[in-house]
C-alpha cells in the first residue's frame, strides 16, 4: 500500500481557520434567518426552516459527489488519503441527509399536514440516505484496509447516480415538493432578495462547516490508517 | 473475450442443470410470494392497477439476489473462483459471464412467476408484446447491480443481509420503471409502456457499462 502523509499545514493552520470561519458563518446565517429575512407571504414563520433544510440538502449532494471523486481517486491511484476522504465525506453526507429529512419533516407537518408523505423527492432522498448507510455498513464489515477501500469505492461510484435523481425527481414526476427555486432552468431565482441572500450565506456557512468537519475526520482517519499499517508492518 | 464470457456463462448453465437448487429456490420463492399476496390482501386488491406488477418486480429482484448468491457460493465451495480469476481476462469474463447466466435464470423465473400471476389473478393483458419486452429488459437490467453487490460482499460475514441493503436502493429506478411499464402494458397504454421500458433500458445500459468498467477491479 502506498502511504501519503496528511499535510500538517491542513491540520495546524487551515483546520482552525475553517473552524472559526464556519462558526462565524453559522452565527451570521442564524441572525439573518431569524431577524433579517422576511417571513414568507403564504407559509409565515415556518418557512425559516428552509435556511437549515436547503443548505443541509446541498451538503448532502456535495458530500456524496466528493465520495464519488475520492472513490475514483482510490481505484485510480490506491492512495489511502482518497479512502480517508471518501469515508469522511460519506459520514458527513449521511449526517446532513438525515438533517435534511428531519428538517423537511418538521416543515411538512404545519405546511402539508403530515410528517411524511410518499412523494418522489422524499422517497429518493430517503433512498439516498439508506444507500450511504449501506456504504458505511459495508465498510464496517470489512477488516482488510485495501479490500474495504476497494469495495467501498465501487459502491461510492455507483451510488452517486442517485444524486441527480434526487435533484431532478421534482421535475420528472408529479411532486408535492416545490420545484427548484434558485437553481431553476431558464430563469432568475424566484425568491425575495433578502431571502436569497440569507440562503446564500447559509449555504456558504454550511459548506465551511463541511470543509472543517471533513478535514478533522480525514485527519483522524489518516492517523488510524497509519497505525494499522504500522501494526501490519 | 466474448469466447471467455460465453465459456463462463455456459459453465454456469451446466452447473445449474446439474445442481439446480438456486434456480428452484428462486422460482419457488416467486411462486410463494404470488400465492401469499393473493391470500393476504385478497384477490380483488391483488388485481388492482399496479399491485401485481409491483409484486412481480420486487419478487424478481429477490429472486435475482438468491440466484446470484447461490451462483457465487458454488464457486467458493469448490474453490473454482480462483481458477477462473487466474485466467487472462478472467475477472472481466467472470462478471460478464455471470451477468449472462443469471439473466438467463431470471428469464425462467420471470416467465414462470409471470404466468402464475396471470393465471391466479386472472389478469387480462391488453399489450402482451409490450409486457414481454418490459419483462425482458428488466431481466437484463437487474443482474448488473445484483452481481456487483454479491461480488463486493463475497467473503463478508453478513453478505446475505448486505446484498439486498446495497442493491434495493440502487435498483429503485428499475423497479419503478418496470412496475409502470407492466401496468401500462396490462392497461393498454402503449406510449407509457414504451417510455418506461426505455427507462429500464437506459438504466440497464448505464449499470452494465459501469459494472464492466469497475467491478473486475473489485473481485478478490
Amino acid at each position: 500500500m502506498t502511504t501519503t502523509i496528511f499535510p500538517r499545514i491542513l491540520t495546524v493552520r487551515i483546520q482552525p481557520a475553517l473552524a472559526v470561519a464556519s462558526i462565524v458563518g453559522a452565527l451570521v446565517a442564524t441572525a439573518m434567518a431569524l431577524l433579517w429575512a422576511p417571513p414568507d407571504a403564504n407559509q409565515g414563520e415556518v418557512q425559516r426552516i428552509m435556511y437549515v433544510h436547503v443548505p443541509s440538502a446541498w451538503l448532502a449532494y456535495l458530500a456524496f459527489v466528493v465520495v464519488f471523486l475520492a472513490s475514483v481517486g482510490w481505484l485510480w491511484s490506491r492512495r489511502p488519503v482518497f479512502d480517508a476522504v471518501a469515508v469522511a465525506s460519506a459520514e458527513i453526507g449521511v449526517l446532513f441527509t438525515g438533517l435534511a429529512l428531519v428538517s423537511g419533516s418538521i416543515w411538512a407537518k404545519p405546511t402539508w399536514g403530515v410528517w411524511w408523505t410518499w412523494e418522489p423527492r422524499l422517497i429518493t432522498t430517503a433512498v439516498m440516505f439508506v444507500m450511504y448507510v449501506g456504504y458505511l455498513l459495508l465498510r464496517s464489515l470489512s477488516t482488510d484496509m485495501d479490500r474495504r477501500a476497494t469495495r467501498a469505492a465501487v459502491v461510492g461510484i455507483v451510488a452517486v447516480l442517485n444524486v441527480p435523481i434526487v435533484h431532478l425527481s421534482v421535475t420528472w414526476m408529479n411532486a408535492l415538493h416545490q420545484l427548484p427555486t434558485v437553481l431553476r432552468a431558464g430563469g432568475a431565482p424566484a425568491i425575495d432578495e433578502r431571502m436569497l441572500a440569507t440562503l446564500i450565506v447559509g449555504v456558504v456557512a454550511f459548506t465551511l462547516l463541511y470543509a472543517w468537519m471533513l478535514l478533522a475526520r480525514v485527519s483522524i482517519e489518516r492517523q488510524r490508517q497509519e497505525r494499522v499499517m504500522r501494526e501490519q508492518a | 473475450m466474448l469466447r471467455r464470457v460465453l465459456l463462463v456463462a455456459g459453465r454456469e448453465a451446466r452447473a445449474d442443470r446439474r445442481q439446480a437448487d438456486g434456480l428452484v429456490a428462486a422460482i419457488t420463492f416467486m411462486a410463494v410470494l404470488v400465492l401469499l399476496l393473493s391470500l393476504v390482501v385478497g384477490p380483488h386488491v391483488a388485481r388492482e392497477r399496479g399491485v401485481a406488477p409491483a409484486l412481480f418486480w420486487v419478487a424478481l429482484l429477490f429472486a435475482a439476489v438468491i440466484t446470484a448468491q447461490r451462483s457465487f457460493e458454488r464457486e467458493l465451495a469448490d474453490d473454482a473462483l480462483d481458477g477462473v480469476l487466474a485466467l487472462p481476462g478472467g475477472r472481466d469474463a467472470l462478471y460478464a459471464g455471470k451477468l449472462l447466466a443469471i439473466a438467463g435464470s431470471l428469464a425462467a423465473v420471470a416467465l414462470i412467476g409471470g404466468l402464475l400471476q396471470l393465471v391466479f389473478l386472472d389478469l387480462d393483458v391488453a399489450l402482451p408484446g409490450h409486457l414481454a419486452i418490459a419483462a425482458a429488459l428488466g431481466v437484463a437490467a437487474l443482474p448488473p447491480i445484483v452481481v456487483l453487490d454479491v461480488v463486493l460482499t463475497l467473503r463478508l460475514r453478513a453478505r446475505a443481509a448486505l446484498v439486498p441493503i446495497l442493491a434495493l436502493p440502487v435498483l429503485l429506478p428499475q423497479l419503478v420503471a418496470g412496475t409502470n411499464a407492466v401496468t401500462a402494458a396490462i392497461a393498454g397504454d402503449e406510449p407509457t409502456a414504451v417510455a418506461w421500458s426505455l427507462l429500464i433500458l437506459a438504466f440497464g445500459v448505464i449499470y452494465t457499462v459501469l459494472g464492466l468498467t469497475i467491478v473486475p477491479t473489485a473481485i478478490e
